[in-house]
């Protein structure tokens, strides 16, 4: 857990005319973590990725690869990046595997070898010599991550990376990535504005609004500290009874008690009720999804 | 970092996987061959020498040269915002005054080609049509062979369109649109020529510090005082102006592109 990260962005803000469009974002994506970038549109994402990938240049604060500072570094810093931003934009008038040919000239540690992995790695074998003006919107997509992660990247950046693809293409690109980070230790930074999408694919979110990050939280609980508390319902046989019991912490919803709760919360309260004599038909868990979270914290604002 | 002709490699595919090149380089090869098989059916193999039909030629396609140059250099880095593609161009181990480079020097070695392939056509089909004898002198410069004007003819040509690429490619590095970049460049060549002309007409002395009293070079073989009668000017007057306006056009590529953000 004490792997050194490898993106770091301190304090990172960006002020275009008199408008600050990211303000003070700071955090850390370290090597194997699938890490969210969430907001609603026009909340900053892309224009941090820019600046992670040295596309614009920072107003203050630094964003460091590794050991290497892209402000600094540059070349250092981003031969250990891959990315797409935004859509992935080919040269229409080459073929799939000249445009791929076109960026694996430009780093000195992928083989011919190595293209034909990737080109079978995400399935355009077959359309690999077709010009790319041919391309559905799946195609380019599936173009745009075998040029991003051939040279194996250290750190593997997508923007709103599931647009345009369906369902079936979603779910092999989330198991894509969370094979990428476990087997290769690769860091991914995605960000989207779909909710869903982000919890069922990473391990960490943080959360952007209007420029600032106003949360960071753990998804899958691995961290330990973040064995986040859920609201859980007892269908019990005398529920005043039972609410007299843990006064200040509970509370009565549709007839039953509601307390918010841990694992092994869940047990010791159930055991607790037990020996009250109050009998216990049914424990339900309600998971609160990231999204409801994600609406708590943003208020009213529109999300997509 | 990776071998720097590996990015020319890249800019020299992107402009010849284009149909839009096959067209520009038929048009150079097809048309001197036509015009001199045209002359020839009109009027016979006495219809004119074969070194004064060379240049007749070689001013013809020069004059496309410059236009598809232009186009292919105010494309060259436009082109790269236009299509989105300069988001993932600008992502790998090189510097962009590198990128820069490899397309400036890439759109160079199309404008050679260009050049060496008219040269090489005007020359053999006139030679194999109008034959290879000497003909009238060229040059109204005693003792000049004609092989020696033709050969001046194309070195002051190509310093021209050295500089016309120059221009080009500053107005691709100061526009993210390629149709803006070209038709402004276009515009600006043909109109800053007319005006010029006539500003020419007047003898105000800073008229001879405009680019466009420089680009026709090649009046100064035969006349030292250059193209202008009442502007006398000297090669050497000329070439110093066009290397202050290299200098110039390129500074301002350069720093535009290097710090610009890329919100294509
Ligand atoms: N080049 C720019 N000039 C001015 N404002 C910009 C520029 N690029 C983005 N913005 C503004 O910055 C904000 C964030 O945009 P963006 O990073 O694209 O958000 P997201 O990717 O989260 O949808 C938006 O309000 C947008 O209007
Ligand atoms: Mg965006």
């Amino acid at each position: 857990m004490s792997q050194a990260p490898v993106v770091r962005l301190q304090n990172v803000t960006k002020v275009i005319g008199k408008r600050t469009i990211i303000d003070r974002v700071s955090f850390e994506v370290r090597p194997g973590e699938v890490f969210g970038f969430l907001g609603p549109n026009g909340s900053g994402k892309t224009t941090t990725i820019r600046m992670i990938v040295g596309l614009m240049g920072m107003s203050s604060g630094d964003i460091h690869i590794g050991t290497h500072s892209v402000r600094t570094e540059f070349p250092k810093a981003i031969v250990q990046v891959g990315a797409i931003v935004e859509n992935p934009e080919m040269y229409k008038f080459l073929t799939g595997y000249q445009n791929l040919l076109h960026y694996a000239r430009m780093n000195p540690s992928i083989t011919k070898e190595r293209i034909q992995e990737v080109i079978e790695l995400v399935g355009l074998q077959d359309r690999i010599h077709d010009k790319v003006k041919k391309y559905s919107l799946g195609m380019r997509q599936r173009l745009g991550v075998a040029q991003a992660v051939m040279h194996r990247p250290k750190l593997l950046v997508l923007d709103e990376p599931t647009n345009g693809l369906d369902p079936a293409g979603i779910r092999e690109l989330r198991d894509y990535l969370r094979r990428l980070a476990q087997d290769e230790g690769t860091a991914v930074l995605v960000s989207s504005h779909l909710l869903s999408e982000m919890e069922l694919m990473c391990d960490r979110v943080a959360i952007l609004q209007k420029g600032q990050i106003i949360d960071v939280r753990s998804i899958r609980g691995q961290d330990g500290d973040a064995a986040t508390l859920e609201e859980v319902q007892f269908d019990v046989d005398h529920p005043d009874a039972a609410l007299g019991i843990f006064e200040g912490s509970g509370r009565m919803v549709d007839g039953q008690l509601a307390l918010s709760l841990d694992r092994a919360g869940i047990a010791a309260i159930n055991r607790r009720l037990v020996e009250a004599g109050i009998n216990v038909y049914g424990i339900h868990v309600k998971t609160k999804s990231l999204e409801d979270q994600f609406l708590e914290m943003t208020g009213s604002e529109t999300i997509g | 970092m990776a071998n720097f002709m590996n990015l020319i490699q890249n800019e020299n595919m992107k402009i010849y996987r284009r149909v839009r090149t096959w067209i520009m380089l038929g048009i150079i090869v097809f048309l001197p061959i036509l015009i001199s098989l045209g002359v020839l059916a009109a009027s016979g193999t006495d219809a004119g020498s074969s070194w004064s039909m060379m240049i007749i030629e070689s001013t013809i396609s020069l004059m496309l040269i410059t236009i598809f140059t232009a186009v292919v250099a105010s494309e060259t880095v436009a082109g790269e915002f236009t299509w989105g593609t300069i988001k993932l161009l600008l992502i790998r181990p090189w510097s962009r005054s590198a990128i820069l480079l490899s397309k400036y020097i890439s759109t160079l070695l199309f404008a050679l080609a260009l050049t060496v392939i008219t040269f090489v056509i005007t020359l053999l089909i006139n030679m194999a049509v109008f034959g290879s004898s000497d003909g009238e002198q060229l040059s109204s410069v005693a003792g000049m062979s004609n092989m020696e004007y033709v050969l001046q003819f194309y070195l002051l040509q190509f310093v021209s369109l050295i500089i016309i690429i120059t221009f080009g490619f500053m107005m691709s590095s100061a526009f993210r649109s390629s149709g803006l970049a070209i038709g402004l460049s276009i515009f600006l060549l043909f109109a800053g020529s007319i005006i010029t002309g006539l500003l020419a007409m007047t003898d105000k002395p800073w008229v001879e510090y405009i680019l466009f009293m420089h680009l026709d070079l090649t009046s100064y073989i035969n006349n030292a005082q250059g193209p202008f009668q009442n502007h006398p000017m000297s090669l050497g007057f000329s070439l110093g102006v066009l290397a202050i306006y290299f200098v110039v056009f390129n500074l301002i590529s350069w720093s535009v592109f290097r710090k610009r953000d890329i919100a294509a």
